[in-house]
């Protein structure tokens, strides 16, 4: 078990690594992001003095060298646009998106799974047929759209909540209904599915037959087997959530990472670009490889591959 | 242990909730201007972005600004215009009984120190090469400063317009990265905080050298998407937004609670006509041509509905040396064709590119394919090419843009600042450039004669109105969404002082 | 990385056949529906319309739907009914391109991956990790914000991130089936390498493919809808729902029809191809879905 942590974990930092040496090599197909962070009238003389004090002017395999020594101190040099440590400024928006992630998950864990398992349980019934038209949907609808939808309606029309920004309770709603959306209409459908294979076993049936509460049936036995698939699937999830979180923090304007990735790319900020992938990167394939070891654990059959 | 798990989590989403802003009775509730991103930083003389110098001016107050309708020059932190006893030298006195926010006096010695921060080249900052022809600074009397320039530079008398001033005990003490952080400047308002992507709220100077302001808290909000800024004006969240887009300026209107207060900016927008490959633009005839094509007065009334004031040449009527004997090119197809003739070319022939960003400027790439669709119209074939902002900045700078490229530029509202930045070949963001236009240029910068320097730029225009550099637009309006409870009106010169805005009265 | 958790796939004990029988059920017949139409409209798009999609009437702005302009007008006063069918060329051009070349990419990759395994697998997948390490939207926006914006780019975009997702199930499936008795005796009795692929591996992967290729259809046209809502992709004057959306929302106040009849259409047409999806799997691998 420990030889595949290990292994595992081996693996994931070679995919940072990796991830952050093609974003590295990337940036310099971008274009020339100094020009874009002088005034107007900055001359050509000056540009380059300024390319050169940042170290832009020397060969691109010193410049590489020089990131990584400096990577693995955590120093990322100072974004372009405000001239203060790039990692500093990304860290500050963490809480922001994880804060909502969270919050989001919650929200759709605690609608998915109840809906999931009691659509198996009452199979073909008008709860069933709602609860899989709700998640088809669910999983049709843009999240952007959506969230354009709930701040006309709540925002604009009937006036009960704020647009975006963050403050109050209310300021979580509708960024994390949003979000959730998609995540819970997946979450639903394999619950479901799950739970109707597992209800269609045969210890199921022992238990039935032996008079135990059909409550007790669902949730000690049913679900307690189903939950594999569904705790894997949640660590992933949790990606998937930080990358949609993109596109809800930029409609509500949500001070998160997302948000602050998405314009710096628009401003050219590699710096913090690469910070932000870097982070990305850590974090994704931490969970990941939580996802691989929880999945092994609890699956023996898969740990000696 | 769910219970302990639950409670943890419901510690952690509390702490990341964030700032909560308290509710306020009427009076008490802050001005709240919504903006698309937050400041660059907070340290004065640093960084030359309209986001950043906004947001500072209010915090630092300056020597200089421009006011009124045409804009002039009037003293702020200074107590009467400048004085030139020589062709070298620059006399700057200051208002008495001025005082920073932590009681520091504002005099000629904070002043020099300013200079002297931002010529340190360890400083980085954005404005060292414009006051690279500054020889030496003497502190005469507590209140005046003299300064003296290595060759003549009357540009100085613009560069101290929105000079904000810095307090030297302050920075010496703290540093260059806490000054940053917690900015202390002489303006209407002080600094309180400044949440990362959120807001930064600022509460009136009582101690002011002018009369207090009387709005007691103003916050900036950081929305960068427009839609959702015009939301929030809409919804009543915020009370000042820029940059309405001229369609919406109805559904503004009609909302009830907010209206559109609008003003002919001293931003222009015009077509670069390139000239620095080979190829017809370089003959003045097909440029001047294009001006004859384009019907750039239908263009304002139909797509901006009259809001965009017609520039006849390089300068807008509102720019202080602008030459007013010039008439805008008329419609003249006809005319278009037989100068191209002339040219030797053949309109049905030609073919060019249009470089346009989208929704930088009002209606650009609208604009750009109305100029296109006029231009097809005598048979040219114009490819408009739309770019996201920072690309069409590094086309232009790196000189890969098509023959032609749309582009604004302001606050213009002096001839130098425009004339001598995109007209000389070597500038970083022109698009043009002759010998005998650089030559009469070079002349024109240094006189420091204001009447001689005014027939000079004057000449100038002439030269440029015949050589047709651009296709000529417009001023573009400022469209400020403006809640109705606010009374502030907006200025031609895009800064939002807030010193003198007030809550109308019931 | 996690080969193991993200594909539950089952392990194959035999070869599977394409079914023969295809039956159609309600939500199948639904779906197939809405593709038909939606494909209809991309087809027949300038015989439906008399406008143009980039005909713009500076008279008639936002305009509320009518006889004349059944969807209302947007700001420049285009038709929006027009643009929404040219708009559905945008959506079937991409779903169809990216997914066809991604797949094609894809297949390759796993089939070289799984087959020869050792070494190559070993990189190959660790390029399929480092890419799979990133949400998709972030890493489609670098991508896109280095190669620019555009139609092209924006195709270029979704295939060099959807190709992994190919990758990797090719892989998976190759790998399992290296193992079947027959597979293993074709190469004990010498066959070429090319025919073993073409004759046992191919045909047993198509299933698997075609079942992926309808769900990722669906999520490649709503990734470059909600790219180009954020500005990056499509741009106007050429009509995609994304970049429809995104001009519309500025307006929402009082031009409602600006956001919502995109919305319909792109939720319309991903609903269609993923219950088409669905059914698919459904009949062809019974084994998988509820």
């Amino acid at each position: 078990m420990l030889q595949f942590v290990a292994r595992r974990l081996l693996e994931a930092l070679v995919v940072v690594f990796l991830a952050l040496t093609v974003v590295f090599a990337l940036q310099f197909l971008a274009g020339d992001p100094v020009k874009l962070f002088l005034p107007t009238d900055t001359t050509q003389k000056e540009i380059e003095e300024f390319r050169g004090r940042l170290g832009f002017n020397d060969p691109w395999l010193v410049q590489y060298a020089r990131f990584l020594r400096n990577a693995l101190r955590g120093d990322f040099g100072n974004s372009l646009r405000q001239q203060e440590p790039a990692l500093a400024l990304v860290m500050l928006r963490l809480p922001a998106t994880l804060s909502l992630s969270g919050v989001a998950m919650l929200l759709a864990l605690g609608i998915a799974i109840p809906v999931g398992v009691i659509s198996a349980a009452r199979r073909n019934s008008w709860f069933d047929h709602l609860g899989i038209g709700a998640t088809v949907l669910g999983q049709a609808i843009p999240g952007f759209w959506l969230g354009l939808m709930l701040i006309y309606v709540f925002s604009v029309w009937l006036r009960v909540l704020p647009t975006g920004g963050r403050g109050t309770w209310l300021h979580f709603i509708m960024p994390s209904v949003t979000l959730a959306a998609f995540v819970a209409a997946r979450f639903a459908r394999l619950t479901r599915s799950m739970m109707l294979d597992v209800l269609g076993q045969d210890y199921i049936r022992t238990a039935r037959a032996k008079g135990l509460s059909p409550q007790r049936v669902l949730y000690k036995h049913a679900l307690k087997n189903a939950s594999l698939p569904i705790v894997t699937l949640l660590a992933l999830q949790l990606g998937q959530l930080l990358g949609g979180a993109v596109i809800t923090e930029t409609i509500f304007a949500w001070p998160g990472v997302g948000r602050f990735l998405v314009q710096a790319l628009l401003n050219r900020d590699f710096p913090v670009v690469l910070v932000g992938v870097f982070l990305t990167a850590v974090l994704y394939s931490a969970l990941n490889l939580v996802a691989d070891i929880a999945y092994a654990w609890l699956n023996p059959r898969i740990r000696y591959e | 242990m769910r219970g302990t798990a639950l409670a943890l989590l419901i510690a952690l989403l509390l702490g990341m909730v964030g700032n909560a802003p308290a509710p306020t009775a009427a009076q008490d509730r802050p001005l709240v201007i919504a903006l698309g991103a937050e400041p660059r930083s907070l340290m004065a003389m640093r960084i030359i972005d309209w986001t950043t110098n906004v947001q500072q001016m209010n915090i630092y107050d300056r020597l200089y600004y421009w006011d009124g309708f045409p804009p002039r020059i009037k003293p702020s932190l200074a107590a009467e215009l400048p004085q030139t006893p020589d062709d070298l030298t620059w006399i700057v006195k200051l208002r008495p009984g001025v005082k920073f926010h932590n009681g520091e006096p504002l005099g000629a010695e904070a002043v020099k120190f300013t200079f002297e921060w931002l010529l340190d080249p360890r400083n980085e900052s954005h404005y060292r090469p414009r006051f690279a022809f500054i020889e030496s600074m003497e502190v005469m009397d507590p209140l005046t400063l003299k300064i003296r320039t290595k060759e003549p530079a009357p540009i100085l008398r613009y560069w101290l317009v929105d000079f904000t001033v810095m307090a030297p005990g302050y920075v010496r003490s703290v540093g260059n990265v806490e000054a940053s952080r917690n900015p202390i400047g002489a303006g209407p308002y002080k600094f309180v905080r400044w949440d990362r992507d959120e807001r930064l709220v600022l509460e009136a100077n009582t101690g002011y050298w002018n009369k207090p302001p009387a709005i007691k808290r103003v916050e900036f909000r950081f929305i960068p998407d427009f839609s959702a800024r015009l939301a929030s004006l809409l919804a009543g969240e915020s009370d000042i937004v820029k940059d309405v887009p001229p369609v919406a300026v109805e559904q503004v209107n009609r909302s009830g609670q907010v209206e559109v207060r609008g003003v002919a900016s001293s931003r222009i927008n015009y077509l670069a006509l390139v000239n620095f490959k080979p190829g017809p633009l370089q003959d003045r005839r097909v440029r001047q041509a294009l001006n004859y094509a384009v019907n750039v007065d239908e263009i304002v009334t139909n797509l901006f509905k009259g809001r965009a004031t017609r520039i006849p040449g390089a300068l807008s009527s509102i720019n202080e040396n602008v030459n007013p004997n010039l008439k805008p090119y008329p419609f003249d197809p006809e005319r278009a064709v037989k100068l191209i003739k002339e040219a030797g070319y053949d309109p049905t022939k030609l073919e060019f590119t249009l470089d346009s960003p989208s929704g930088r400027y009002p209606l650009d790439k609208e604009a750009s394919e109305a100029i296109a669709s006029y231009l097809g119209r005598i048979g040219i074939r114009v490819r408009v090419v739309v770019n996201e902002w920072g690309t069409h900045l590094d086309k232009i700078i790196n000189r890969r843009t098509g023959e032609m490229f749309y582009l604004g530029w302001g606050p213009a509202l002096e001839a130098q600042g425009t004339i001598a930045e995109l007209f000389r070949t070597e500038r970083t963001y022109s698009g043009f450039g002759t010998p005998n236009l650089t030559l009469e240029i070079n002349k024109a910068i240094p006189i420091v004669d204001l009447k001689k320097r005014q027939a000079a730029w004057h000449r100038i225009q002439v030269m440029l109105y015949t050589e047709a550099p651009w296709i000529f637009l417009w001023q573009q309006h400022d469209l400020y969404g403006v809640n109705k409870r606010v009374k502030w009106e907006p200025h031609p010169g895009e800064k939002i002082f807030l010193h003198d805005a007030s809550w109308v009265q019931r | 990385m996690s080969s193991t958790a993200a594909t539950l796939a089952p392990a194959l004990t035999e070869p599977r056949r394409a079914r023969r029988r295809l039956p159609l059920n309600r939500s199948g017949a639904l779906g197939l529906i809405v593709v038909v139409l939606v494909a209809g409209a991309a087809v027949l798009a300038p015989a439906i319309t008399p406008y143009g999609p980039a005909d713009s009437d500076l008279v008639k702005t936002l305009q509320p739907p009518s006889r004349a302009h059944w969807m209302g007008t947007d700001q420049l006063g285009r038709d929006l009914f027009t643009r929404i069918l040219y708009g559905a060329r945008v959506s079937l051009t991409i779903g169809l391109v990216t997914v066809g070349i991604s797949g094609v990419i894809g297949l390759v990759v796993g089939l070289i991956s799984g087959y020869l395994g050792g070494l190559t697998d070993v990189v190959l997948m660790r390029l399929v990790d480092v890419q799979l390490s990133f949400p998709f939207i972030l890493l489609a926006l670098v991508v896109n914000a280095i190669l620019g914006i555009g139609l092209q780019n924006i195709i270029l975009t979704l295939i060099i991130t959807g190709w992994v997702v190919y990758a990797r199930l090719v892989r998976g499936e190759v790998l399992a089936l290296k193992t079947l008795d027959y597979v293993e005796a074709a190469r004990a009795l010498g066959a070429q390498q090319m025919r073993i692929v073409v004759r046992h591996l191919l045909p047993n992967l198509w299933t698997p493919i075609i079942i992926l290729s309808s769900l990722q259809v669906a999520q490649f046209i709503v990734a470059e809808a909600a790219i180009s809502f954020l500005g990056f992709g499509v741009q106007p004057p050429m009509a995609s729902w994304g970049n429809m959306l995104n001009e519309g929302k500025t307006y929402i106040y009082n031009a409602w029809w600006m956001t919502t009849f995109p919305g319909v259409a792109l939720v319309l047409t991903a609903l269609g191809v993923n219950l088409v999806g669905d059914w698919l799997r459904d009949t062809l691998d019974p084994r998988l879905g509820p």
